[in-house]
């Protein structure tokens, strides 16, 4: 069952234009679904027009079917969780969880319960009577999570709320905020511009860029067949090239890089849209991780200006006579130096292709 | 569409009510003068050229006068407050904390008798031209500050807090960084005081210029007890007891102009920020003194000037215990009493002055915290058409010279007005509380608008999504939290209006006199000691709102608010 839908949903502010720019959604009762753009993509605007914190130039906004475009936030029943988690200061921490409940005159007794169990859910419990600036950030955080879960909310909305955090508490909030979205099964929409985040914690991401939707899907569908080339960009490290379509027969295609390699591809390796006729212009997407270092049999040969060494992979530049590829070989594997002169193969079955822009 | 709807008529209703009463009260009344001043006793558009004749004729001598000391105060002040800024600031030495308290209690001298403190002690007969005349055989008289002298170091005395604490505030977020940056690059001491940081403190020191120029310019008192009456407001209270009340008006519209071009300069000079410090954290480390002789030299200096600042309170206190009538030709008061103290109790018509101006004042103030709160509220989380006249409405008062806001009222309201109820209200109680009123009205707004400005938006927006309405959301969010500014702001409104003397002398009525009219009539009669046992309540009840300022701990907001 539809959830949440956005239909047409448009932002514009005066100084900047349009922020939001037409977006169409539907998300599942109980999907876990994200946001994910660079800075000033829309990505936080839409998440206020879904609290009800803006007011959406045109387009509608529903809930449960039932249009909620201008109703104020207090009415959408709602738990948001902010970036600095506008803990009340004068409060403490027992009374900020409480909140909610207090508003919708839940009895004194039930409160009380209500606010331990979600202290206790968020490993917090004994905190109640602290103060919120006794917190370390990683508590506040948690503070705000049960703040927003205590009044059971139809939505979760959560706007970039692990950015403030080191990146190993990062990292255990994220395992923790997926246990809770598998225990409550709350419908959430979380906002977030770390694609590692995002991957790592949804049942299905948008990829929003200059308030437009890129694309739509699993964190596979997203990372493997990106649909455009700012998505394709965006997410891993993909090395884009410019190629010519040179021939297509039955199931194969065959392009052909500015260098004169030609290079020859199922057909379904592409973005939807994506014309296939002889002396079309594509970009050619080839993950870091699925260019491989080989002897004498590449496609390609270059010289490595530069290598990284990040752990499990060494991460190499190399310059070829059209492109910088950055190219991702396993630490075990290979010791490539800066300087040498090496030949590049690819896994057909990883390239994908998309539109120019 | 119905809650768009409602939201929107909702904010626009408030926007209406507020308009309606900054009409009702600021701008009609301003608007009133400026007609009173075309038709009035007096008046007529070709008194308006008469102000640009500069040498010749009263109304030209006065501009030019208004303009000259403003001038100088603002030279003298700047002097006064930058030097002593990097004094306490940038140097370690003995005795620095306590100058550093002391050099702000000239804030808390009340306005009239502290400037007759200024003339007991530096004026015709005051304390130090008899010493020197004394040291020097010569006649007093000589040494004795009279005329625009007299006027600047009143000026210079009381002023120099808009410098002192908006340099300070600027020295105290200046990064040490910076200056080692600049020396590391090879910059000698002159150059890193005059490239770098010269610039970091203009901000600071323009803003201080600008409100020292527009106090300057509304300043009575000093002009008045200093006998200098060719500047603009002598020139209003002289053309208001003639009866010509056009002429009054001419100066005051031409006065409230010149105010309004200030405001609006420092309120776009406000906007654009304060060099926002790059780098992060690390807290300003003084200069430690090493050589002995220039550490004495720092703690007389620091010394010298601290007591110098506080003389005028320590002279009033003094007072305050002196006989009426005991100080001839002596360069001190020769006799002493408890008895000012206790009449002050006990003689029903000096009590009675101590509670009129207490309920004028606590009047206004409720008053002062309904318009300022709402007027914060709105202008930090609303937008509409219009917002930069409002916030100009808002401030003007606070612009404008007491003795203008009188003019404005005693021509608003000397006729029923539908915003008095269809009463007159010149000649009864009521008008000094709604001068009040007006007049402090955007102290607390200025200090409601800086707790509002440090208040994350988010906090109310998570009450919002937590199912809280606006009403719910405000009383138990936003209020208990912006609770510090504004009783900071209504506690400094309120001793202000205990004090206020400026606006008072114009519109009160013999019926209801309020404390610094009792103090005005004292000093009519020479019984300084009376007079400075009420000045004594007004400082005590300041130095008590300012040491609770403290407490409530929010340093930004002290100083903007001090600054208002």
């Amino acid at each position: 069952m539809t959830a949440l839908t956005l239909e047409a949903l448009t932002k514009s502010f005066q100084r900047t234009g349009k922020v939001v720019d037409s977006i169409d959604l539907k998300i599942d009762e109980g999907e876990f679904f994200t946001l994910l753009g660079p800075s000033g993509c829309g990505k936080s605007t839409t998440l206020r027009m879904i609290a009800g914190f803006e007011e959406p130039t045109s387009g509608r906004i529903l809930f449960d079917n039932i249009d909620v475009t201008y109703d104020p936030p207090n009415r959408r029943n709602i738990g948001f969780v902010f970036q600095n988690y506008a803990l009340f200061p004068h409060l403490s921490v027992g009374s900020n969880v409480g909140f909610g409940l207090q508003v919708r005159k839940i009895p004194a007794k039930e409160t009380r319960e209500r606010v331990e169990a979600a202290l206790h859910e968020v490993q917090l419990a004994g905190l109640g009577e602290a103060r919120v600036d006794q917190l370390s950030g990683g508590q506040q955080q948690r503070v705000a999570l049960a703040r927003a879960l205590v009044i059971r909310p139809k939505l979760l909305l959560l706007d970039e709320p692990l950015s403030n955090l080191d990146a190993k508490l990062r990292e255990e909030t994220r395992a923790a905020l997926r246990l809770l979205h598998q225990s409550t099964r709350v419908t959430t929409v979380y906002v977030t511009h770390d694609q590692d985040e995002a991957m790592a914690m949804s049942n299905r991401i948008a990829v929003l860029h200059r308030g437009k939707i890129h694309q739509v899907g699993t964190p596979e569908d997203i990372y493997e067949r990106p649909a455009t080339r700012f998505v394709a960009d965006f997410i891993g490290r993909n090395n884009i090239l410019d190629a010519t379509i040179q021939a297509v027969s039955g199931q194969s295609v065959v392009i052909r890089f500015p260098d004169g390699t030609d290079l020859t591809l199922d057909d379904h390796h592409r973005a939807a849209g994506i014309e296939l006729a002889p002396g079309a212009r594509v970009g050619v997407c080839l993950r870091a991780e699925s260019l491989q270092l080989a002897g004498e049999n590449g496609i390609f040969s270059g010289v490595v200006t530069d290598v990284e060494y990040c752990g499990p992979v060494r991460s190499c530049i190399v310059k070829t006579s059209f492109a910088q590829l950055r190219v991702e070989v396993p630490s075990s594997a290979a010791r490539p130096v800066t300087g040498q002169t090496v030949r590049l193969s690819i896994v057909p079955a990883a390239v994908h292709l998309v539109g120019l822009s | 569409m119905k809650n768009a709807l409602r939201k929107r008529s909702g904010s626009i209703a408030v926007v209406a009510v507020l308009a309606i009463v900054l009409w009702g009260y600021v701008v009609g009344p301003l608007a009133a003068t400026f007609q009173q001043s075309m038709i009035g006793n007096g008046g007529g558009l070709a008194e308006y050229s008469k102000f640009f004749a500069f040498r010749s004729g009263a109304l030209g001598e006065s501009m030019l006068g208004s303009l000259m000391i403003s001038f100088l105060s603002v030279i003298t002040s700047g002097v006064t407050g930058v030097f002593l800024a990097v004094l306490l600031k940038r140097w370690q030495f003995p005795l620095r904390q306590v100058c550093q308290v002391l050099v702000l209690v000239p804030i808390a001298l009340p306005p009239l008798m502290g400037v007759q403190a200024f003339v007991l002690l530096y004026g015709i007969g005051g304390t130090f031209p008899q010493l020197l005349g004394d040291l020097f055989r010569m006649n007093p008289s000589r040494f004795a500050l009279d005329g625009i002298s007299g006027v600047l170091l009143v000026h210079t005395l009381t002023m120099y807090p808009y410098f002192y604490l908006t340099v300070a505030a600027a020295l105290e977020h200046a990064d040490d960084s910076l200056e080692e940056a600049a020396y590391s690059l090879g910059a000698s001491k002159l150059q890193t005081w005059s490239r770098i940081l010269l610039p970091m403190l203009t901000p600071a020191i323009v803003a201080g210029a600008l409100l020292t120029f527009m106090s300057s310019m509304s300043s009575y008192t000093a002009p008045l007890l200093f006998h200098v009456d060719k500047v603009m407001t002598q020139q209003i209270v002289i053309a208001k007891l003639n009866g010509q009340l056009g002429l009054a008006s001419v100066v005051s519209v031409t006065l409230a102009l010149i105010s309004i071009i200030f405001l609006i300069l420092l309120r776009s000079y406000e906007r654009r920020s304060v060099y926002a410090t790059l780098s992060k954290g690390g807290a300003r480390k003084r200069r430690e003194i090493t050589s002995g002789l220039w550490r004495t030299v720092l703690v007389l200096v620091a010394c010298i000037s601290t007591i110098f600042l506080i003389l005028p309170i320590a002279m009033i206190f003094l007072l305050a215990f002196s006989v009426d009538g005991s100080w001839r030709t002596s360069p001190l008061p020769s006799q002493y009493t408890t008895r000012n103290f206790v009449e002050l109790f006990t003689d029903p018509a000096s009590w009675a002055a101590v509670t009129t101006s207490l309920e004028m004042s606590a009047i206004a103030v409720g008053g002062a915290i309904l318009l300022g709160l709402a007027s914060a509220y709105v202008m930090a989380r609303m937008q509409f058409r219009g917002k930069t006249v409002l916030d100009i409405a808002i401030m003007l008062p606070w612009a404008l010279p007491g003795t203008v806001v009188a003019i404005n009222l005693i021509t608003a309201f000397a006729n029923p007005s539908p915003f008095a109820l269809g009463q007159v209200l010149v000649g009864t109680f009521a008008i000094v509380p709604l001068a009040y009123f007006v007049r402090f009205s955007p102290i607390v707004f200025r200090s409601t608008a800086a707790s509002l400005a440090q208040l994350d938006i988010g906090i109310e927006e998570a009450a919002r999504s937590l199912g809280a309405g606006w009403w719910y959301a405000f009383r138990r969010v936003v209020l208990p939290l912006l609770y510090r500014g504004v009783a900071a702001g209504a506690l400094l409104a309120f001793v202000d209006g205990v004090g206020e003397f400026v606006a008072t002398i114009l519109l009160y009525t013999p019926q209801y006199r309020p404390l610094s009219i009792a103090i005005n009539d004292e000093l009519y009669y020479a019984n300084y000691g009376t007079a400075a046992s009420f000045g004594v309540i007004q400082v005590l009840l300041v130095l008590v709102v300012l040491i609770y300022m403290r407490r409530l701990d929010d340093r930004e907001r002290t100083r903007a608010t001090l600054l208002s």
